[in-house]
């Protein structure tokens, strides 16, 4: 094989499955042999059994232990070990585990040269390094927690099989079933395995979850095609039997099953990297770059002074490492599991936590319509007797109007369809939804009539079925005679339903109002119309009609004949029509609507027909008001579809063999010109296609789906999204995400908090950035122009772990407006840019970091030590052997007096960095609105809290030996409140220069017309060169608040 | 993966690639404009800081600092230091002591008679122990410093031995009460409240109006290693006379009261750990400050 076709062999082994199967020679897709064409008795011979007795029991447990079970294996799960070891391994936590390296070699470096007193450099390394484990804990077992969650979701009930052993039929649990077993299905069942099928009545499946057809599929003995997907007489493993009972020699089982094979396939497709992953990285470059600058810069000035090198080369490293924002992954790791968690309880549980922030950048979902966005039953929609339509209550739970139901005709109709129906309730059930048997236009009139009439089943004993033709395709009508239930009566009744041109076609009178009168062209045209209206909203028609058999004629007795049809079946009295519909789920509608103004593309993909499909996103409103396709343009033109400029049309219909006609390009091409698209008849390999291009065309896709057939899309898709309910095992496995409610407005949650955690993260590393110079600059200081310490290891572990983590949690709510924006563009909106890092960085740190020299000089001073004289001063206060050193007042100090007040810088220090710091989160958090208007109690307690802490450190008794903290004078405390109140005003009169622009659209502001306040802020952004680095270092560091003004809400 | 990386530079690209290409590609007045920024952004910083220091330095005294909680009580430090509280020395190799008296020689220099001549700047003090100057409340003027001669030193004020004993394996340490502007020790008469009270050595030399200092062996059971202990100064003790201190501006010339160890009997060729105290109401020893209000030192003499 060549290289080309080994990489695509995933794509290639799909084509052959769903395409091409028998003509390929590919040892993959030859699961099947041909176990479908060759005799009974080859088969027999083939599988040692016996289409009487089945196979002997001794047999087949002998060929259970050489086949293992009849079950899908689940594709082979990541070791729990790799797991946890991939928790590790992120961006950040590589960042951190270069920096826990870089740390032991300075220790290291320190040990050789005797310097035993430092042992700074190991606790930071320790501290590393347990952070990044104690967060992947963390993170394992949020993601654990989940994979709990769906494991229970799963079938607990084990499937059971008819199976014929030894000439006994039995029930044995569905994975005891081996090749060669005779196996019995009836209407309900699951297809226990891949059957060939020797004998069947009636027998029909549904294949949906399979291939996605949604019609049913009739099977028979008959081998009718060479391809064992397309013959009759194969039913598949998971497929569900709709009706009538088969029986058959079972041909695969297992992993070996069509969709076994199915189901590894999409473990074949190669996990796409999340955005915030991305993100993420970059982030981390930016950092990475920043801090070898820094620290070469340094370096080389270190060297210049004179210092040795292996000392400055211990500098070189800690300042790399006092660049790492070591509270950060933490933050992270939380905010993306509290997310997780409360997406938990709005019913979307995410497999892997970073799925929470991908969901926010989505811009195009790929929907399902059945299930998703349906309510996955059909349901009477509307009526039309008495010559007017009537609608019926759609919703879930019986909430909405109901029709007039006084008409007599109304009456005979309902006898009608509660009559000539052959479905029934699952006996012994208790609860709802009752479970029904029978297909599904069946269940939704017994439904229907059970919540009408009554209760249907026992309706149905008082009037006793004579005789019943059930549908067929030739008649295209089912019917059965009753007797009544006036035994003084001896009329029979016969009752008529199907399609209504051929209904019709048999009657001669029609009933309006009670009355029989005779069917004229009058009322035959509205019966057109109506048939005609109704069929255009998607939905399903059924005409009704009856008639009383003539007594005389037909006296009690008579022997009916089904197949003969030896009574009449004309001039019949027509009752009316009833049309169903898969109605859309309630909050559907609302949620496409959120979605859309939210600059989410919803995409209806489904395997259903354009008419139906396009009826139900019209309903939902993926198809909006007015919108028109090319051939709706062509209608009311009254023009060729040809002359009709593709531009004009919103909205787009698409099936599944003119997407097969299709090239990629005008598939691009498509999904460009026309926002509102709806596929319908669509292969799932086609849906595949469909999730490529739009990621081609550069969008964050959501797809969502439940069936096996699925998993390939749901694993090339951004986010997949699995229905926990309808979902298959196989769809969740490949899916980030699982709908616990199978609804589509739990999508718009999901995006809502995934947008906002963007955003949040987006401030919390903003804001925790800041204050790494603060951190830094107090040891560059230390080190070019020798001052005592102002700020020791330990301390800056305690603003980074203890104190600001709060403050970072303290997590915004949505913005009312948050679902108003586009989503975010991947390329230009990044999570942290060069230019908030640049303004984090050199501009709010630098203030904050005046603050703390200020403190710490205002320490020293008032303790005796005045700034001039702090300059040049590290070697004599660093000598331990030194105990009378002079202050500018002539007092001696011994070594651990200097030492104490050391600490005491180091205190004053990190209580200027919380007082900054305070402003920062203020001017962080707020976008647009005023900081007093925008009340975040969340945000206040954690700043009273992150005091109260910082409080317990100075002022707890025992804290100067364990932490290096003391206990501040009061008056300490305030010296850096100035400053923070400069960093309030200062953003403030950014922000308000950027309010000022009176243009609506950023770039051309900036680029034509720079007013000049925003020009200097533009300035101090850096990165001025393109018109992308302008509009995002608005974008960052205000906060989208360009986003407010680019926006158009369409 | 690798295009992906390319379009969003990847981390090569923005160290040096992009990077580099910004700098080209920007134009000179964009440069200038950041570097304008910048300037004028850090210096209005750096004028604010300096403005704030400079009002700080205005609410300071120059004679007494703000605070003294740090510096007080005073340390006991002692000439010549001793590196990680250790002094070796072979008594009959000079090299090996030269270091530890030289720098005593140099640390009593100023007290010498000869510099302490200027009746402006000195006066001659109590020559036995008498109560502290209460002049504190009075202004800013300069103090004359009370005279303290080496001579009261006897045998360690090198007049007559310049390698202070140590030739002969009997070193002196010169043991000073570090200064703190108006610091005043306070005597422990007659019951002393520090715990478990002064040694009886300590106690026969206390007097009026002096602060006595006491060394005995540090461990328990070496008595013997110590051997006897000879004080000079001002009967072994700092008398209060010579306090407070009032600060560099107006006390310049101040010299603070010395006491001398004189270590006549040490075991040789032994570490012998000994340990040194101040005893006053108002001088708290530390556990984490072992040169506050005491030292300890361990002597080791080789031959």
């Amino acid at each position: 094989m060549v290289e080309g076709e080994e990489t695509n062999f995933p794509l290639n082994a799909r084509d052959c499955l769903y395409l091409d199967w028998s003509h390929n020679n590919g040892h993959l897709c030859r699961p099947l042999q041909d176990d479908h064409e060759i005799t009974i008795e080859e088969l027999e011979m083939r599988y040692d059994t016996s289409i009487k007795k089945g196979l002997t029991s001794s047999f087949a447990s002998q060929v259970l232990e050489r086949d293992g079970p009849n079950a899908l294996r689940p594709p082979k799960g990541t070791p729990e070990y790799v797991k946890f070891a991939r928790q590790l391994a992120g961006g950040l936590q590589c960042l951190m585990w270069v920096a826990a390296s870089i740390c032991f070699i300075a220790f290291g470096i320190e040990l050789a040269r005797g310097n035993l007193a430092s042992f700074d450099n190991l606790y930071l390394a320790i501290t590393l390094i347990s952070v990044v484990v104690v967060t992947g804990c963390f993170g394992y077992y949020q993601e654990f927690k989940s994979t709990n969650i769906i494991a229970s979701f799963k079938n607990l009930v084990p499937q059971q099989a008819l199976v014929i052993r030894d000439g006994q039929k039995n029930q044995i649990n569905a994975i005891d079933l081996v090749v060669g077993d005779l196996v019995e299905i009836k209407g309900g069942d699951r297809v226990p395995a891949d059957i060939r099928v020797i004998f069947a009545q009636g027998c029909k499946v549904d294949n949906s979850s399979l291939t996605g057809e949604s019609e049913p599929q009739s099977k028979t003995p008959e081998c009718t095609h060479e391809n064992p997907l397309e013959t009759r007489n194969i039913a598949f493993f998971s497929t569900t039997c709709l009706e009538g009972v088969a029986n058959g020699i079972v041909i695969n089982t297992g992993d070996r099953t069509i969709i076994g094979r199915i189901a590894s396939l999409a473990s074949g497709v190669g996990n796409e990297k999340t955005p915030i992953a991305i993100e993420i990285e970059h982030f981390v470059d930016i950092i990475a770059s920043l801090a070898i600058a820094f620290g070469f810069t340094f370096f080389v000035v270190a060297m210049f002074i004179g210092y040795e090198f292996l000392e400055a080369m211990i500098f070189f490293m800690a300042i790399v490492v006092a660049y790492v924002p070591e509270g950060l992954l933490a933050t992270v790791t939380v905010c993306l599991s509290l997310t997780a968690k409360r997406l938990a309880r709005k019913n979307c549980v995410v497999k892997n936590l970073e799925a929470v922030e991908t969901l926010g950048s989505t811009s195009v979902i790929c929907s399902d319509k059945t299930g998703t966005l349906t309510q996955n039953r059909m349901t009477v929609a509307h009526l039309w007797f008495d010559n007017h339509v009537h609608a019926a209550d759609t919703t879930e739970d019986q909430s909405g109007q109901s029709f007039d139901q006084s008409s007599e005709t109304w009456r005979a109709l309902a006898r009608i369809a509660g009559l000539c129906n052959r479905a029934v309730f699952r006996p012994d059930q208790e609860g709802l939804p009752r479970l029904v048997v029978g297909d599904a236009s069946e269940t939704a009139l017994l439904k229907f009539t059970e919540l009408t009439i009554g209760n249907i089943m026992v309706y149905r004993d008082r009037f006793n079925k004579v005789v019943e033709v059930p549908f067929n395709s030739t008649n295209k009508f089912q019917l059965s005679v009753h007797e009544l239930e006036d035994p003084m009566d001896l009329r029979y009744l016969l009752v008529m339903k199907g399609a209504p041109e051929r209904i019709l076609e048999r009657c001669s009178t029609i009933l309006i109002k009670g009355q029989e009168l005779p069917l004229d062209e009058h009322l035959k045209e509205s019966f057109l119309t109506a048939q005609m209206d109704l069929g255009g909203l998607g939905e399903r028609v059924l005409g009704f009609c009856y008639v009383y058999l003539n007594e005389k004629e037909f006296p009690r007795g008579y022997k009916f004949d089904s197949d003969e049809m030896n009574f009449t079946t004309s001039d019949l009295c027509f009752a009316g029509l009833i049309s169903m519909i898969d109605p859309p789920r309630a909050t559907v509608p609302d949620a496409v609507m959120k979605c859309r103004t939210a600059g989410i593309r919803v995409v209806m993909v489904t395997g259903d027909h354009p008419i139906t499909a396009r009826a139900i996103a019209a309903n939902v409103g993926i198809i909006s008001e007015g919108s028109e396709t090319v051939e709706d343009i062509a209608i009311r033109k009254r023009i060729p579809v040809e002359q009709v400029n593709k531009s004009d049309a919103r909205a787009c219909v698409i099936n599944g063999g003119q997407l097969k006609d299709m090239s990629s390009e005008d598939l691009d091409e498509a999904l460009r010109s026309h926002p509102e698209m709806v596929f319908a008849r669509t292969s799932p390999q086609q849906k595949l296609i469909i999730v490529e291009s739009c990621q081609r065309l550069g969008s964050i896709v959501a797809v969502t789906g439940d069936g096996v057939n699925d998993s390939p899309a749901l694993k090339k898709a951004d986010i997949g999204i699995a229905m926990g309910i309808a979902g298959s095992d196989a769809a969740k496995n490949a899916a980030d995400m699982i709908l616990l409610d199978d609804n589509f407005a739990s999508i718009v949650t999901g995006v809502e908090q995934g947008r906002l955690i963007f955003d949040n993260l987006k401030k919390s590393i903003a804001y925790t950035l800041t204050k790494n110079i603060p951190e830094l600059t107090p040891y560059l200081i230390y080190i070019t122009v020798s001052v005592p310490l102002p700020l020791g290891c330990i301390t800056i572990l305690f603003i980074e772990l203890a104190t600001d983590i709060v403050i970072s949690l303290a997590y915004e709510k949505a913005e009312s407006d948050i679902m108003n924006l586009k989503p975010r563009n991947p390329r230009r909106d990044r999570l942290v840019n060069e230019a908030l890092a640049a303004y984090s960085y050199f501009q709010i740190g630098a203030i904050q970091s005046f603050a703390g020299f200020t403190d710490y000089f205002t320490a020293m001073a008032q303790e005796g030590w005045y700034p001039l004289m702090c300059v040049g001063l590290r070697a004599h206060w660093e000598n331990v052997h030194l105990q009378d050193m002079q202050d500018s007042y002539g007092q001696e100090w011994t070594f651990g007096q200097r030492l104490y007040q050391q600490y005491t810088c180091y205190t004053v220090f990190f209580v200027s960095i919380e007082i900054c710091q305070i402003s920062d989160v203020l001017i962080r958090k707020t976008r647009r609105l005023s900081v007093f208007q925008q009340g975040n109690k969340v945000l206040v307690s954690a700043i009273v809290f992150q005091l109260l802490l910082g409080n317990l450190l100075c002022y707890c008794p025992g804290m100067p030996n364990i932490f290096n903290f003391m206990p501040i004078r009061v008056q300490w405390w305030f010296v850096p409140v100035p400053y923070g109140i400069l960093i309030f005003v200062y953003d403030e009169i950014r922000k308000l220069g950027v309010r000022r622009n009176p243009g609506s659209n950023t770039f051309v502001i900036v680029d034509n017309h720079p007013p000049p306040l925003p020009l200097v802020f533009l300035v101090a952004g850096c990165d001025l060169k393109h018109k992308e680095k302008v509009s995002a270092f608005f974008h960052e560091s205000l906060f989208c608040f360009s986003r407010y003004f680019t926006s158009t809400p369409h | 993966m690798s295009a992906n990386k390319e379009a969003d530079g990847g981390w090569k690209t923005f160290v040096w690639n992009s990077e580099k290409r910004e700098f080209l590609g920007r134009t000179g007045s964009s440069w200038f404009k950041i570097l304008l920024f910048y300037l004028i952004f850090y210096g209005c910083l750096a004028g604010i800081f300096i403005g704030t220091i400079q009002a700080l330095l205005l609410t300071l005294s120059s004679y007494t600092p703000t605070y003294q909680d740090r510096v007080a009580p005073p340390g006991l430090s002692h000439t010549p230091r001793s590196e990680k509280s250790e002094i070796a020395f072979n008594m009959n190799d000079k090299t090996t002591y030269e270091k530890y008296t030289k720098s005593m020689t140099s640390f009593l220099e100023k007290y010498d008679k000869d510099v302490q001549l200027d009746a402006g700047k000195f006066e001659d003090c109590p020559g036995k122990p008498n109560p502290y100057r209460k002049d504190l409340e009075t202004d800013k003027t300069m103090r004359r410093a009370c005279r303290f001669s080496r001579s009261l030193l006897g045998v360690c004020s090198g007049d007559a031995d310049p390698t202070f004993g140590f030739k002969e394996g009997k070193p002196c340490l010169i043991v000073k009460l570090n200064r703190i502007v108006n610091y005043i020790p306070r005597v422990s008469l007659p019951s002393p409240t520090y715990p478990g009270g002064p040694p009886p050595g300590a106690t026969s030399r206390q007097r009026p109006n002096l602060i006595p200092l006491h060394c005995t062996n540090k461990r328990e059971g070496e008595e013997g290693l110590v051997g006897d202990i000879k004080y000079y100064g001002f009967d072994g003790g700092f008398p209060l006379q010579y306090y407070p201190y009032y600060g560099k501006l107006v006390h310049p010339q101040y010299l603070q009261p010395l006491v001398a160890i004189h270590f006549t009997n040490l075991t040789m060729k032994t570490d012998v750990r000994i340990e040194c105290r101040v005893y006053g109401d108002n001088i708290d020893t530390s556990e984490k400050d072992r040169y506050q209000g005491r030292f300890d030192v361990k002597i080791t003499i080789s031959l």
